[in-house]
């Protein structure tokens, strides 16, 4: 047996254990081609060799050992087969109805990222002020107890790639909420400056008012501190 | 036969009776929900200890690492965030014996008048059962409120020493609105003789202990709030000479807001607004006095509602409206 034939018996072997890979698998695919156009059908072709193996398999597994070959009768009772059709109708249907759920999916994925996203990652190393509506307080803030720490369960919106740099994983950001809007002669960057002041003064006096440890420490860092003294 | 029959239940009645006599025994070894909360003011501070922390809220996390050293009767402290821009606090904290009026209240020590809710009439204390944090056996505490004006709590709190391994702060639907936990923490016994950092020799110390619920003294204030949510009592209060900008500071024991009035020009130009930083939320309202313009903000980690209803509450006191007046005039 040649070097290239010892080879192939390997592969051919490792397929029956199922442990093939994809480029091997192709390998013996083609050389059981190029058996049937040479007309090779002795026990040196990769189909005798597959036969032989299986015969040891069940020999050395006490099963009886037969030499039918299904295989030509199967490969004709195929080929005789008519051909599946389908309704011109009914295949349009079937596709349009993949494309509408295709494109209610990418609805979603468009909404949830821009509410996740909004607005622009530029403001978010300067605070996370949350909206003061109270639904939106309850629904979105905090963590779910049963999940791991940073995960959310509205995990799946965040798997839809919204484009190259806009980062997903960035906590959910919103503006600050203007009530009634008198006149703009502020900027939103004074505002901020001025609410994260006041929070930090709160926790300052949290610190030393409380009895609840080292907590206080937590809620405020010095990224928000430092914006304040702008 | 008879002689046997008589031991059986001599036998029986002794058993009965060791039951019996351990009871009190083993009743006196378990706390009550309200008793282990009670314990872990005292337990952060005199106990010495490391360990790291995290904070979890809206889906971020921070983790920070923490050295607590009780020398000579004070608290150090030496608190370093272990991510983002590695903000670090260096404090000198308290006397051990200093007792603040949020540690009063949440003891139920009698400071307070006989008229005012104490902690237990506020709140509901309820054990639910063990957990493992940081590797220590702790016991899980649900403190839940009795109306609606302020948040509840989900605590661990350490078997061997009482301290607070874990807070989950809990919104009215039941939700968890940000959770405080140790992963790793240690009481070793070095800590004890540890030669104490320069940095934290050198700190500047936390602003002077109130000898009495007194000190904190309402009546030089300005203004007055006309609606504070039952339970809340004045912890301190700060006027600046110059600018007569005020800071309050309410707790009820365990949840605390602060109210901010400032008459700067920089506040001026801002309109009435709400915000929120995690779990604290903030309500500035803007209240104009006799052509002075007032910017009123509360501070804390109160429900939105409660903190809007206390911010609408503060109203200048009358002689502050005749003294603006006259000044105008």
């Amino acid at each position: 047996m040649s070097d290239s034939k010892e080879r192939l018996a390997e592969s051919v072997s490792a397929l029956m254990d199922g442990e093939t890979s994809e480029i091997e698998l192709h390998r013996i695919l083609k050389e059981v081609g190029i058996d049937q156009d040479q007309q090779i059908d002795s026990s040196d072709s990769v189909r005798g060799i597959w036969q032989r193996y299986h015969m040891v398999a069940a020999s050395l597994a006490g099963e009886p050992v037969d030499k039918i070959d299904l295989s030509a009768s199967i490969a004709a009772a195929i080929d005789a087969e008519d051909a599946h059709r389908q309704n011109p109708v009914t295949r349009f249907a079937s596709s349009a109805g993949r494309f509408a759920i295709a494109a209610s999916v990418a609805m979603v994925a468009v909404l949830g990222v821009q509410q996740l996203n909004s607005p622009d990652p530029v403001s978010t190393d300067a605070l996370q002020f949350a909206e003061m509506d109270i639904d939106a307080s309850q629904q979105n803030t905090g963590p779910a107890l049963q999940f791991p720490a940073g995960f959310q369960p509205n995990a799946p919106v965040r798997t839809v790639s919204a484009g190259g740099s806009v980062k997903t994983s960035q906590p959910p950001v919103s503006l600050v909420e203007v009530r009634p809007v008198n006149s703009m002669n502020f900027s939103e960057k004074q505002l901020r400056g001025y609410m994260d002041d006041i929070m930090l003064r709160h926790s300052n006096n949290a610190a030393l008012n409380s009895n609840r440890g080292m907590l206080p420490f937590a809620r405020i860092t010095k990224s928000e501190a430092a914006s304040s003294q702008e | 036969m008879t002689v046997n029959h008589w031991c059986k239940n001599l036998k029986l009645a002794a058993f009965i009776a060791a039951i019996f006599a351990h009871g009190p025994l083993v009743a006196e070894q378990i706390k009550s929900a309200y008793d282990l909360v009670r314990g872990t003011a005292k337990a952060a501070k005199e106990l010495n200890y490391r360990g790291v922390f995290t904070y979890e809220f809206r889906g971020t996390l921070r983790s920070i690492k923490v050295v607590h050293l009780v020398r000579d009767g004070q608290t150090y402290e030496h608190i370093v965030h272990m991510d983002g821009d590695g903000h670090e606090i260096v404090r000198r904290g308290d006397d051990v014996g200093c007792t603040r009026p949020a540690e009063m209240l949440l003891l139920g020590t009698d400071f307070t008048a006989d008229s005012s809710p104490r902690l237990d009439d506020l709140y509901s204390f309820y054990i639910r059962g063990n957990a493992r944090i940081a590797g220590r056996m702790a016991y899980m505490v649900e403190i839940r409120p009795k109306d609606k004006l302020r948040y509840g709590y989900v605590v661990a709190i350490d078997k061997l020493n009482g301290l607070m391994l874990q807070s989950m702060l809990i919104s009215q639907s039941g939700k968890p609105l940000e959770r405080f936990q140790y992963v790793d923490i240690s009481f070793p016994g070095e800590l004890d003789n540890i030669q104490l950092p320069e940095q934290l020799v050198n700190s500047q110390q936390a602003p002077g202990c109130l000898e009495s619920y007194e000190a904190a003294d309402a009546s030089v204030s300005k203004w007055q709030p006309t609606w504070l949510p039952s339970g809340f009592v004045l912890s301190d209060i700060k006027i600046d000479s110059s600018t007569g900008d005020e800071s309050w500071i309410y707790t009820d024991g365990l949840a605390l807001f602060s109210v901010f009035i400032d008459s700067a020009e920089k506040s001026r130009r801002f309109p009435p607004v709400d915000a929120k930083l995690g779990t604290t939320v903030a309500v500035l309202s803007k209240v104009t006095v006799a052509d002075q313009h007032y910017a009123i903000c509360v501070v804390g980690e109160i429900p939105d509602a409660t903190a809007r209803q206390i911010a609408a509450s503060i109203s200048p006191l009358a002689s502050t409206i005749e003294g603006a007046v006259q000044a105008i005039k």
